[in-house]
This record gives C-alpha cells, sequence and structure tokens, in this order.
C-alpha cells in the first residue's frame, strides 16, 4: 500500500562503507516485516571522490509491483527520512559542478525527519540547515563523526546507531523487532544489537516548523540544457590570471566559475600570517590552485576553491602556521587575509582561540596506521 | 623539425612561474596529488601547449558536467590512445604551419595517460608515438596504481599484494594481486633508442618536476614522464599525508628517480643519495603500513616486498632501474 524512501548523505569513500552498511541493512530489515526493498547509490555521484558529498538510498514498498513503480524514478525526489552521517553538511550539500548548495533537507517530506550525527544541538544546527516550506522532524545521534577509507573501515557502530534511530522515527518503514533480528543475523554480534536498541531508546525528533532554521538562499546556477551547450561539446576554458585581485602585483588565478567549494571540504586552513616565512611550499603543492598571492608575497587560501585536504598543513615548516580547522567553525567563504589586514590583534586572537580549541578534537580524514581506528574507538568511549 | 620553445630550467622553488594554467574548480579527491601533477605540469610549459587527456581521473574530474579547470585548450582522447593523439596533434600543427594556415610557432603538445591508459591499453600507441621522431611531443604517464576513476581496479601500476576491487584479500588467499609492478619508464627507453628523453618524476618535489617536463619539451622529438601519484582514494590514507607518500616511495627506494638523455641514465634526488650511499634506504614497512591497501599485510609479506626491493637496488644491473644481471657474473 506504501513506498518508503530513505536517504543517506554523507562524505564520499570516507563515509561510502558506513552508508552502505546503513541502507543495505534497512532492505534486509524489511525483509523480515515481509516487506520488499532495494538500496542503491546515486548514480550521479559516481565515481566518488574523497570528501565530496554523496547519497545512497533504501526504498521499501509492500508488494513488488509497488517497489518496480518506484524504481521507475531515476532517484527518489522526496524522501521520508534523510539521515545525515556529517553533520558539517547541515550548511548544505555540493555534489557535481552546476549543482551549486542543496539544503541538505530539500528532499525531506512535509512530515518526514531529518537524522543528523553530531556533537551539536538542534539550535545549533538549525542555525546552518535551511528553512524549509512544510514542516519536519530533526532528529540527532549524538556522536562524533565517523571517517575511514575505501579498505579498512571504523566499526565504531555509527551504522547501527543510524538504524537504531531511523526505527524509532519511521517504525512503518521497518520494525525496531526486525531491526533487530536481521542485524543479528546479518552480523552475530550482540554489541550491536544493543546499540541499536540503545539508540532507539534514546532518539528523540524535535519538530521544525516551517520557515525555521538558515534564512539565506542557497548558492545556485543555471543548469546548461543540452540546447545551450555550443557545437561539439566545446567548453569555454577559463580565463588566465591576474595580479592580485586585479592589481598589478601579487597573484589571482583565473578559476572555474560554476564549480565552487562551499561544503565539499569539512575542515579548512587558517593561517598566521604573523608567522609565515613566505617559502611558497603550501601554494606549490596545493592540488587546488586555492592559494591567492598577496602583493607581499603572503599565501590567501581562496576558500571558493579549497576543498580540505591538510596538504597545506602537512608540508608547512613552521609550527602552527596553518592549521586545520573543523568547518562547523565557520560561516561563509571570507577571506583571512582581509580580515588580518583590517584588524591584526583581533584576527590573531580569533586564530589563537580557534587553533587551540583544535587541538582537543579527533576529527581524522581516514587511515593513518593500523591499529588506529580501534585507538579512536576506545577515545571515544571514554568520552 | 620544428624548433622548441624557449624554456629555462628554472633555479630555486621562488622562481616556478606563478601563472596557472590548470586552475581550481575541479572534481579530484582531497588530496588529489595527480591533480598537482597536471598543475605543475602546465606551469612548467606555459600558455602555448595543447593538453590532450586520455580517459581517466584527470579526465573525467577535470571537465565535470560542462565546465573545466583548463586555462590552455584541451582535449579528451579514447583511454589507449594518448600516443595516437599527441602525434597526430603534433603532425597536424606541423601541416597547418607548412601550408601557412597557421602563423610559425612552437606550440608544445603534452598528451596524458593514467597507469590504465598508458602501461596497459595504450603502451602500443604510446610506442608508435615516440618511434614517430619528427614531431615534439611529451607524454606524460600518471600514475596512481589503479583504475582509480572507476573505484580502483588494478592495472599494470599497481604493486604487488595491494588491495584493488579487482584482488581483495580474502581468508583463504591474502595475497590477490601477485604481479609486480611494470618497470614502464625502462622498457620505453630501451625500447626506443631515438627518444632523446625519458625519466620518472614525482609531484612532491615541485622544482625537479617543473625542471624534468621542461628539459622534456625542449630537447626535440617524442619524450615520455613517467609520475608516481599517491592517490588517498585507492591507496587510503588521509589526503593530507599525499606529499609525504610521494617522498616516501622514493626514500625506501620503492620509486626511483632519474632522467634517460640520450642514452645516458642520471639518478637525482634522495634516488642518487641512495645509490652512491651518502643516505640508507627507508624500510618499506614505513611506506607501506601508512595505507589502508596494504593494511592486510602479514610480517612475512612485509619482508617479501622488502626483500623484492633490495634485490632491485643491489642485483640488477642497473640499480632500481633495469631489471638484468650478467649469468656469469661480474
Amino acid at each position: 500500500m506504501a513506498t518508503l524512501a530513505v536517504e543517506v548523505v554523507y562524505r564520499g569513500i570516507f563515509q561510502r562503507t558506513l552508508a552502505r552498511n546503513i541502507v543495505r541493512n534497512i532492505v534486509f530489515a524489511a525483509r523480515k516485516d515481509g516487506k520488499i526493498g532495494t538500496a542503491f547509490g546515486r548514480y550521479g555521484d559516481s565515481p566518488e571522490r574523497n570528501g565530496i558529498p554523496a547519497k545512497q538510498f533504501a526504498i521499501v514498498a509492500d508488494t513488488p509491483s509497488e517497489l518496480e513503480e518506484s524504481l521507475a524514478v531515476y532517484e527518489a525526489t522526496n524522501v521520508d527520512v534523510t539521515i545525515n552521517v556529517d553533520d558539517t553538511m547541515c550548511k548544505g550539500i555540493e555534489s557535481w559542478a552546476w549543482y551549486g548548495l542543496q539544503p541538505i533537507n530539500e528532499l525531506t517530506k512535509s512530515g518526514g525527519t531529518l537524522i543528523v550525527t553530531s556533537r551539536q544541538d538542534a539550535d545549533a544546527l538549525l542555525e546552518d540547515i535551511h528553512q524549509k516550506d512544510s514542516p519536519y522532524d530533526l532528529a540527532i545521534i549524538p556522536s562524533t563523526v565517523s571517517f575511514s577509507g575505501l579498505w579498512v573501515y571504523k566499526d565504531d557502530h555509527t551504522d547501527m546507531r543510524a538504524l537504531g534511530a531511523l526505527c524509532k522515527v519511521c517504525p512503518e518503514m521497518v520494525s525496531l523487532g526486525a531491526m533487530l533480528e536481521s542485524i543479528k543475523e546479518q552480523t552475530g554480534s550482540d554489541t550491536k544489537v544493543a546499540s541499536v536498541q540503545r539508540a532507539h531508546d534514546r532518539t528523540t525528533g524535535r519538530p521544525v516548523e516551517p520557515g525555521e532554521g538558515n534564512t539565506e538562499t542557497p548558492f545556485s546556477f543555471d543548469l546548461p540544457g543540452w540546447k545551450t551547450m555550443e557545437e561539439g561539446l566545446v567548453i569555454r576554458g577559463v580565463a588566465a590570471g591576474t595580479g592580485f585581485r586585479g592589481g598589478e602585483e601579487g597573484y589571482t588565478p583565473g578559476r572555474n566559475e560554476v564549480f565552487k567549494k562551499w561544503s565539499t571540504r569539512s575542515m579548512r586552513p587558517v593561517i598566521n600570517f604573523d608567522t609565515c616565512i613566505k617559502c611558497t611550499l603550501c601554494w606549490l603543492q596545493c592540488p587546488d590552485t586555492c592559494f591567492d598571492v598577496t602583493p607581499d608575497g603572503l599565501y590567501d587560501a581562496n576558500m571558493e576553491a579549497c576543498c580540505g585536504c591538510g596538504v597545506c598543513e602537512a608540508v608547512c615548516p613552521v609550527p602552527d602556521c596553518v592549521t586545520m580547522v573543523g568547518e562547523g567553525e565557520f560561516n561563509g567563504n571570507d577571506s583571512q587575509w582581509d580580515a588580518w589586514t583590517a584588524d591584526k590583534d583581533g584576527y590573531n586572537k580569533w586564530m589563537t582561540v580557534l587553533v587551540e580549541k583544535q587541538k582537543d578534537e579527533t576529527r581524522t580524514h581516514g587511515f593513518h596506521h593500523i591499529g588506529q581506528y580501534s585507538e579512536e574507538i576506545t577515545a571515544a568511549e571514554e568520552v | 623539425m620544428a624548433t622548441v620553445q624557449d624554456l629555462p630550467q628554472v633555479r630555486g622553488v621562488k622562481n616556478i612561474p606563478m601563472e596557472e594554467l590548470y586552475s581550481s574548480g575541479h572534481r579530484t579527491c582531497q588530496g588529489c596529488e595527480s591533480a598537482l601533477v597536471m598543475r605543475l605540469m602546465i606551469k612548467a610549459a606555459g600558455p602555448r601547449t595543447i593538453v590532450l587527456g586520455s580517459t581517466g581521473c584527470m579526465y573525467v574530474a577535470n571537465t565535470t558536467y560542462y565546465s573545466t579547470p583548463w586555462v590552455v585548450p584541451w582535449m579528451h582522447t579514447q583511454l589507449g590512445s594518448s600516443g595516437s593523439a599527441a602525434t597526430g596533434t603534433a603532425a597536424g600543427l606541423a601541416s597547418m604551419m607548412r601550408k601557412g594556415k597557421m602563423q610559425q610557432e612552437p606550440i608544445n603538445v603534452i598528451a596524458f595517460c593514467g597507469d590504465g591508459g598508458g602501461m596497459d591499453m595504450g603502451l602500443s600507441a604510446i610506442s608508435g608515438a615516440l618511434q614517430h621522431d619528427e614531431y615534439n611531443l611529451l607524454i606524460l604517464c600518471y600514475d596512481n596504481e589503479s583504475y582509480a576513476n572507476t573505484d580502483i581496479q588494478a592495472s599494470g601500476g599497481t604493486p604487488w599484494g595491494a588491495n584493488t576491487t579487482f584482488s581483495p584479500p580474502g581468508k583463504e588467499t591474502r595475497i590477490m594481486n601477485t604481479r609486480w609492478k611494470k618497470n614502464m619508464a625502462p622498457m620505453l627507453a630501451v625500447g626506443h633508442p631515438n627518444v632523446r628523453y625519458v625519466a620518472t618524476a614525482c609531484g612532491s618535489y615541485g622544482l625537479d618536476f617543473n625542471n624534468k617536463i621542461r628539459r622534456a619539451l625542449t630537447i626535440g622529438g617524442p619524450t615520455f614522464i613517467h609520475s608516481i601519484d599517491p592517490c588517498p582514494k585507492g591507496w587510503d590514507y588521509d589526503p593530507k599525508y599525499s606529499h609525504e607518500l610521494g617522498m616516501l616511495s622514493i626514500e625506501t627506494g620503492i620509486w626511483v628517480q632519474y632522467e634517460i638523455i640520450d642514452g645516458e641514465l642520471t639518478l637525482n634526488g634522495p634516488s642518487r643519495a641512495i645509490a652512491k650511499g651518502i643516505r640508507k634506504r627507508k624500510p618499506v614497512e614505513d611506506y607501506l603500513m601508512r595505507q589502508g591497501r596494504f593494511a592486510h599485510f602479514t610480517p612475512e609479506d612485509i619482508k617479501y616486498f622488502q626483500n623484492r626491493v633490495d634485490e632491485s637496488w643491489e642485483k640488477w644491473w642497473l640499480p632500481g632501474v633495469i631489471p638484468i644481471s650478467s649469468a656469469q657474473g661480474e
């Protein structure tokens, strides 16, 4: 009688196994309830790239014909539940060029639920989450973000907690009993079953009223259709660079105007301009050409180009000159060099606080060494 | 033979050209070393350059839905045809200039290919291009050791034992990729005696990379550069270590940096120091255990890998380069 859909929004590669575990286990569990379902990734996100937001879906239906009917739609256009496994994407999702920034709750149905894994509370998250015309619920799974890589998975039960929360907010899609039975069968692990149960018991949704949330209009483009493309699919090249912001000295590269970075990165470099020795390494080794060269030979990381890899921090020879800071601390893409030039003391104070705070952060971007993930899980349990 | 551009060797990292001809706004992974290689390559070559790219990450990620980060002219070519596209473009330019349809000027022609497109599929076309020694062109193989664009299938460039979607370690059989990495640059150098320049490179050494590109473009005739590009997606590591892993691949002796100019081999950078005994090779474990693709390795596997690398430095006729030794012994 019904078809229900879930989308999982995740960071490409870093959370791919996590997302796959969530959508597959929804389908396995739904079968225990006598339903039928399918799990799939969004074609437009493939090939996936490290850190670039991506989506996977699970569709559950009462009958095979209903499932087939829903599969005739290329991709779900509205979903009953959106699961966001990295709270920095509450600012929006940005996958390919021209897409601009899509609100995280864009596909969430009226009366549906947005589940977010986060250490922040609902009010803090709603500063980032864009407003919607229709009401929905916001549920939070308290947890630090879980990142691993393509081959080694960080098995910290984030997937189990998401599944438990889903059973709570949308029991008509999959019942808790079916989920517990299915997880036991799939994993054989009692601790995983316990994680599902605990998340189910603890999750509560908070209603979000129409118009509540971030009132900014998300950054967007007009996508060219096939009639507006040029013959032979010629693409216009990027304009040549100029002096710093069009001036005589320094350098600002020409950049691709229709693929700017907003929520692609989950961290950004914060630069101490006073200790910079102008060695050029951050600029030279940046794969994204993100540094503008100022007239006095400093390097201003342009946030419309930075995807947050952290190579600049790794190659910088000066301690704490470049520090990667979690994206949750920032709003907008403003130039740090501008802020520093306008008020050096104010900038340095702001920067010192951020850098100190960062030292307590456990956010990692994938594999460093064997045993790292189990160490991180132990550390998280102690918190 | 057409004349070449004046692209002098750069002394000192601060003299690397500021101009960006491959810019921001591409859909590569965070920390993509191959994107850096594209950027350094075209920085060295300058604006009067045509770039041809065979299918792979550097095609797909750089023409993201009708947009591009390229400033210079760029054209896509099929997976196996970087060699043919390079020869065709160079020949086309020569012909247009001869007929007076274009003004006479040296234009750099660079074709790039990944390890899949170059070391596997496009090998014969590259060989063909290197035999047409009347044309000036450079073929750059950016080697991230798998078909990374299509989600990490094993290629001829994949190292022994690495986890890929074609070689997942299992409970019964742990090492599924039993092939040793294809030795691409020496194969092309040995097989094409008229080619004046063949080199290996790594984006972690920006200045060296810049100068190798310039030497390849100014020496005349077809040339080849093979670059090792750490890939955070397929190698499974934190993207901030891209630069460091590139350096480690050389410091452990797994990757060897050299130029072969008119048949004469010169090791450079850390590889030269290792060969001269000035610097000790780091254990391969330092490199392997930093990557999730080798996380299934046991101490025996690491030992096997170390032995193979030791052998390449101690027993090969040209250490680290040519895997032939004399049966009689010297």
